[in-house]
């Protein structure tokens, strides 16, 4: 098995709240992205998928405070913060931002800002990155010559497939993808799909895509992992946690979605996700789970490898658990 | 001061956020309460034109000489006799400012009031009924506004006004406009909105609908817009006082300011008659301009996330800050 | 809707606004019973004087046919004579005109400078007592009478820094011979700079506040955040995308303060003596000079609606956007 491109260990993310208190956003998140692989984050809003994300980058805000570990190519890049982290930026790892819309500056021609950060990042200047521009804009097909063009130019959908070719300009490895499709109607949200799963394939990318919406993963990505409150709550290969889900909250979200080629709209599951300003007794799933018992409000699941390549932190998988409880 | 400032006035953006339907639906009983006394510099502000309003409806008790009469030496420094020392009259000036809070803040509200209540109309039926009648209010509106304000506003005053009335209307009337386009992008807002369609499908006339549902609505950001007026107003005031052009019977700050001048205040070191009435009236303003600036603040919140700070993310370490799980 | 459009209607626009400014002009002058002339004062002022200058004017006309003179007359750029000096307005204007360019020019661009500088400024550092500081300043400096201002400065600054009190020229001025260029440029700038200082304080404050929620707002948009994800550093976002978008507003901005900075401009030659447009004004006004006040005033309405004509066509090109 390849050396993974991006290891997460242990990562936190905590926000400062008015009061001296924090949101403990992220919970100890770890996960690793093989080369060529496309790897689903999926979860409600508000389960921490995004700011996980946004800190492999390091784009988080001043009132947040990070702690753990980002090994890109086995360095570890958060090691000293915004300082060891913004060399990666673009040219190691991008993003494509939901909202895709307004990652444009509006006053400035799109070609332009695609040449950016290639000029930034001594990629390319002048003719040969106008060059690459039109390239890329054809490579997500788009017409070359519409690289002069203002962002309001641009539909919806093309504005996004705008975004994507940003997110290529400087050649990198991993790319992360934030709700790349959400506001988009469900026809060009097939295309730009098909798209990202195709630039992954021909460029050998990695890629980690974002999302709430479970058909989108499903069509898209290898493997995925749920994230609830902040944590992992079930990660493994697509088929298999569809097939044989090891966490209520996969299983009920799975079931919520009826057909998951279809284009129905996903229901969702009764109840709220748990505040996340303070400490948490159990595991945090409990009040809206179908199958709790007695551990379940009292300690919080470990974290286990149910099979290869399969984990899930709940007390079901946990044998001694299940053993004492009988 | 410039009028151009607020930050609804500049016309492009009202169209836009009229257009996006800008939600802002005040809870009205909460309103006062979350928005004035929620803000310290609001709370500030209000005490501030409180006192002074205070001050000018009480003048005759706590003036301690009559503004009109010799009751000192002229250009009297400060001393415990007179605590803002005498003008070029040998008139207490302590009472002359005390009085003269009445002119300038009675020409002040009412001018507002003017304006408020033009520039609201203007804005209520242009952006209820749409159409020709608003392109046409529009229009002139632009023109108005495009039309150097104070310019028109002296010159006016040098043909017409050499009493109170007279400046108050046009102040009014020269200053609508502003009013006028921040209204109707309100309203037209709020007529987007359901249950104002809602209503006429169930057959509500068009007055019922103006006055139960858009005037509510609308009404606080009518006040914010009007208490920036009073600012502008009194402002104003102390433009035309200056030039010769007020009311000659009457005191204000304006016209103490032009005393001063003409009394060459300067030359004789007599800074008592010119610093006060100056300082009343930027303390004045200032305290307008808190208040309906917080009040259009809370109005329109608009204050995204800055995603460019100096401070940037903390890393920390693990140990220690970990919940045992 | 094509962009040239927009052109076309904005020139539309001004067309219409210079004909209801010139009528307006007409409308306060002239169609008011007895004022152009009953009010002269001065020594001359005789009635049969009056008499004379109301019959030059035509005030003994229909006021219908008093328009349609006036504009056949603006027309060929004749704006009348001065009723008390009997000299053509048009040739009057032109002095003191320059002189309060000069010093408009000097006080905006010194308000543009600092106000984008310290709005910039207070923007990056939101929040600190920096921009805290820099706020309350402006809004002091915004609230300030503009008059009470100058008075102050005279008052307290100008005397402890040498410069002059007023008026443009120093009473010894020449009196050594013949002064050069270099000479009359150094005596001229050293009576603007006060009045100038004053008129830019008064503005600074405006254009801060305006510059720094511009830049507030535009620092909150997503495409800055992009622009972090690619690797920009702070000041480069700053620069090269803050910037350019905050400073949209501010030509609006400056335009409509036009207004302002003639009033301003005003009470500021009043205090200083200086003579320029603003004085001639006040004279005029205290004279009851209505022709010359007439030729002025439209003058400067006409010069504002160009400016705000320019200013439509730059913010045109500014923002790809525009359409409408």
């Amino acid at each position: 098995m390849s050396e993974p491109v991006l290891r997460v260990e242990d990562l936190h993310v905590w926000f400062d709240l008015s009061g001296g208190r924090e949101l403990h956003a992220v919970q100890g998140v770890t996960f690793e992205l093989r080369p060529g692989e496309r790897m689903g984050l999926v979860g409600e809003s508000g389960c921490g998928k995004t700011t996980t994300i946004l800190a492999i980058m390091g784009l988080l805000p001043g009132s947040a405070s990070v702690a753990g570990k980002v090994f890109f190519d086995g360095v570890n890049i958060l090691e000293k913060g915004e300082e060891t982290v913004s060399p990666h930026r673009w040219s190691d790892i991008s993003m494509v931002f939901q909202g895709a819309m307004n990652a444009f500056n509006p006053v400035k021609t799109v070609g332009s800002q695609i040449a950016e950060p290639m000029e930034l990042h001594g990629t390319a200047t002048g003719k040969a990155a106008r060059a690459q521009v039109r390239e890329l804009l054809e490579l997500v097909g788009i017409s070359g010559s519409r690289a002069d063009r203002y962002p309001h130019e641009f539909s919806g959908g093309m504005r996004q497939r705008a975004a994507i070719a940003l997110s290529l300009a400087c050649e990198p490895k991993v790319l992360l993808a934030d709700e790349p499709t959400t506001a988009l109607d469900v026809m060009v949200q097939a295309q730009i799909l098909e798209l990202l799963v195709r630039l992954t394939r021909d460029l050998g990318l990695s890629m980690i895509l974002v999302t709430h919406d479970l058909p989108v993963v499903a069509q898209v990505c290898d493997r995925a992992a749920v994230m609830y409150a902040g944590e992992i709550a079930e990660m493994g290969e697509m088929a298999t946690i569809y097939h044989d889900a090891r966490h209520p909250y996969t299983r009920m979200l799975f079931s919520a979605t009826p057909d998951l080629l279809g284009a129905e709209d996903v229901k969702s599951i009764p109840g709220a996700p748990p505040r996340l300003d303070r400490e948490l007794v159990g595991c945090p799933f409990a009040p809206r789970c179908d199958s709790t018992f007695a551990p379940c409000t009292v300690t919080h699941p470990r974290r286990l490898e149910v099979d290869p390549g399969h984990e899930a932190i709940c007390h079901l998988n946990d044998r001694v658990v299940v053993e004492e409880t009988a | 001061m410039s009028h151009a400032t607020t930050s609804t006035d500049l016309a492009r953006d009202d169209d836009k956020s009229a257009e996006a339907g800008i939600e802002t639906t005040p809870d009205r009983r909460g309103f006062v309460r979350t928005t004035i006394l929620g803000q310290k510099q609001a709370l500030i502000g209000l005490i501030i034109v409180l006192v002074f309003v205070l001050i000018a409806i009480f003048a005759p008790l706590l003036a301690p000489y009559s503004p009109t009469e010799k009751t000192g030496g002229i250009y009297e420094a400060p001393s415990s006799a007179h605590w803002l020392g005498t003008d070029d009259g040998g008139v207490d000036m302590l009472s002359l400012m005390i009085y003269g809070s009445r002119v300038s803040l009675e020409v002040g509200f009412a001018a507002a009031i003017v304006a408020m209540v033009i520039g609201g109309s203007v804005g209520v039926v242009s952006g209820f009924f749409g159409g020709g009648v608003d392109v046409l209010l529009m229009r002139i509106t632009d023109i108005f506004l495009v039309i150097p304000d104070i310019p028109l506003v002296i010159v006016v005053a040098a043909i017409f006004g050499r009493n109170l009335l007279n400046i108050i209307l046009i102040i009014g009337i020269i200053y609508w406009t502003s009013t006028a386009r921040l209204i109707r992008a309100q309203v037209k807002s709020v007529r987007e909105r359901v249950y104002v369609k809602r209503a006429r499908s169930i057959g509500a006339g068009n007055n019922r609908l103006v006055f139960k549902h858009v005037l509510p609505q609308v009404a606080p950001l009518l006040i914010a817009n009007t208490v920036l007026m009073i600012a502008l107003a009194v402002f104003l005031e102390t433009y035309i006082a200056f030039l010769g052009l007020g009311d000659p019977s009457t005191i204000s700050w304006g016209k103490l300011i032009e005393n001063s001048f003409l009394g060459n205040a300067v030359l004789n070191n007599a800074w008592w008659a010119v610093v006060p009435p100056g300082l009343a009236v930027t303390v004045v303003i200032l305290a307008c301009t808190m208040v309906g600036q917080s009040m259009e603040d809370a109005l329109n919140p608009r204050l995204k996330v800055g995603h460019l700070a100096v401070r940037r993310f903390r890393m920390r370490p693990l140990h220690g800050k970990l919940e045992s799980e | 809707m094509q962009r040239s459009d927009y052109i076309i209607k904005r020139t539309l626009f001004a067309v219409l606004t210079v004909f209801v400014a010139v009528t307006l002009n007409f409308l306060l002058f002239r169609a008011l019973p007895g004022n152009a002339v009953s009010g002269l004062k001065c020594r001359a002022c005789t009635i049969q004087f009056k008499k004379a200058v109301a019959h030059d004017m035509g005030l003994d006309k229909s006021k219908w046919e008093q328009y349609v003179i006036y504009l056949k007359n603006l027309a060929h750029g004749d704006m009348g004579y001065t009723a008390i000096t009997h000299k053509p307005v048009r040739g009057e204007l032109w002095d003191p005109i320059k002189n309060t360019l000069a010093m408009i020019t000097l006080g905006t661009v010194f308000s543009i400078i600092f106000g984008v500088f310290t709005g910039v400024i207070s923007a990056w550092r939101r929040g600190t007592w920096l921009d805290k500081g820099s706020v309350w300043t402006a809004l002091a400096f915004y609230s300030v009478p503009t008059q009470w201002l100058g008075l102050m400065i005279v008052y307290f600054v100008a005397d402890r820094v040498g410069l002059p009190h007023g008026g443009i020229q120093s009473p010894d001025f020449g009196i050594l011979g013949n002064p050069g260029t270099y000479e009359f440029l150094v005596d001229r700038t050293k009576h603007m700079i006060l009045p100038a200082l004053t008129l830019g304080l008064v503005l600074y404050g405006d254009y801060t506040l305006i510059v720094r929620s511009a830049m507030l707002e535009t620092l909150g948009e997503d495409y800055v955040l992009t622009a972090r994800a690619k690797g920009m550093s702070n000041w480069e976002i700053v620069w090269k995308h803050g910037f350019r978008n905050a400073m949209l507003p501010v030509v609006t901005l400056i335009a409509l303060s036009l207004g302002f900075i003639i009033g301003g401009a005003i009470t500021i030659e009043y205090v200083f003596d200086y003579p320029g447009i603003g004085l001639a004004i006040v004279d005029a006004i205290d004279k009851r000079d209505y022709a010359f006040l007439q030729g002025a005033f439209l003058v400067l309405t006409l010069s504002v609606i160009f400016c705000n004509f320019v200013a439509d066509l730059l913010y045109f090109k500014l923002d790809p956007r525009v359409t409408t």
